[in-house]
């Protein structure tokens, strides 16, 4: 099984933040995303806070993955998560794609070679969430 | 009302590297953020309808209403009218003084009306949005969703054309009104308002 991330939308933690602020502070959510993107401290301390948070304040990007895997195991992991889409490019190889929520409720709910990787693989693009990850593995 | 394309994902970079693709097939893959500001409740409660979406929308636990008389869409059909605008005076008066005797907002807000304005971000994928579009964009859609129907189009053929100018109402999308009885009979209007700059 190999699995690379070809694409994101951009910002991805900015987006988080922008997320949970507009829920409970009055400012506009353009607003409030404008600012943060030259406020990566902020953006860093306001996502230290998101595992108090609703789910949903992890939904607002999308990931996608080219993977080469099994049909086998492939229908392992639609089996186990709703929230992954999958197209078929090949006998092997899979276009995938879903949110951070999807990528964090999966890879605590089960360990299997694609979870780790699917964690992994959001490294870059959402440090932060990563870091949440990595420590709940200790 | 204001709306603005926050992100999206990069649809030209997935084509290139999956040219066996069309964009119908990408669709799934694609997202769409969108900060949807200055909208009624009645609009929001509309577009939470579109369940594969995700929404985080202000909070009237967290954030006091201040000034609702400023802070309401008025229809254009009630603009003139002196009982709409007596009825939210009357609201903001009564969520005020529920406020301010100790009354936690959460429960405050059961006063206010659809009419109070809210914020939020949307994110939907690209096969959500084209089902959005096909909805809301119709002529026999409510004005203020199709409004920012309308505005979300614009923004998103703005910033991806090609995908984007496949969208519109279901009629332009579709070739045939799918309303059946209740078609609005504008079909033609509809094409032409929705068909792509340039093109004949």
């Amino acid at each position: 099984m190999k699995l690379e991330l070809v694409a994101h939308t951009p910002n991805v933690e900015t987006m988080i933040a922008t997320s949970m602020l507009t829920t409970t502070s009055g400012a506009q959510p353009s607003t409030l995303y404008d600012r943060l993107l030259s406020k990566p401290e902020k953006v860093r301390e306001v996502v230290g806070r998101a595992e108090v948070q609703h789910g949903n304040i992890l939904e607002h990007n999308r990931m996608v993955w080219m993977l080469e895997a099994t049909g086998d195991e492939v229908l392992e992991a639609t089996l186990d998560t709703r929230f992954l889409t999958f197209t078929r490019l090949g006998e092997t190889r899979w276009l995938v794609s879903g949110n951070l929520r999807a990528v964090v409720e999966y890879a605590q709910s089960r360990k299997t070679p694609l979870t780790d990787a699917l964690a992994a693989s959001v490294k870059d693009a959402a440090p932060n969430v990563h870091g949440f990850l990595e420590d709940k593995k200790r | 009302m204001k709306t603005r394309l926050l992100a999206h994902t990069p649809y030209e970079e997935l084509r290139d590297r999956f040219p066996e693709l069309g964009w119908r097939q990408l669709l799934p893959h694609l997202a769409y953020t969108f900060a949807v500001e200055k909208i009624s409740r009645a609009c929001s409660h509309q577009l939470v309808r579109h369940r594969v979406a995700s929404f985080s929308q202000q909070s009237q636990r967290y954030i006091t209403v201040k000034r609702l008389s400023e802070r309401v869409v008025t229809p254009p059909t009630v603009d003139d009218s002196e009982t709409f605008h007596e009825l939210v005076e009357k609201a903001s008066e009564a969520y005020q003084g529920l406020v301010e005797s100790g009354v936690p907002r959460e429960d405050a807000r059961f006063v206010l009306p659809n009419a109070t304005e809210t914020s939020l971000l949307m994110t939907m994928d690209g096969a959500a949005l084209f089902h959005f579009y096909g909805l809301r964009l119709c002529n026999r859609a409510q004005w203020e969703i199709r409004r920012l129907a309308d505005a979300m189009l614009a923004q998103c053929r703005a910033a991806e054309q090609e995908v984007f100018e496949n969208a519109g109402p279901y009629c332009y999308m579709l070739g045939y009104c799918p309303e059946g009885r209740f078609t609005c009979g504008g079909m033609a209007e509809a094409l032409e308002r929705y068909k792509p700059e340039g093109s004949p």
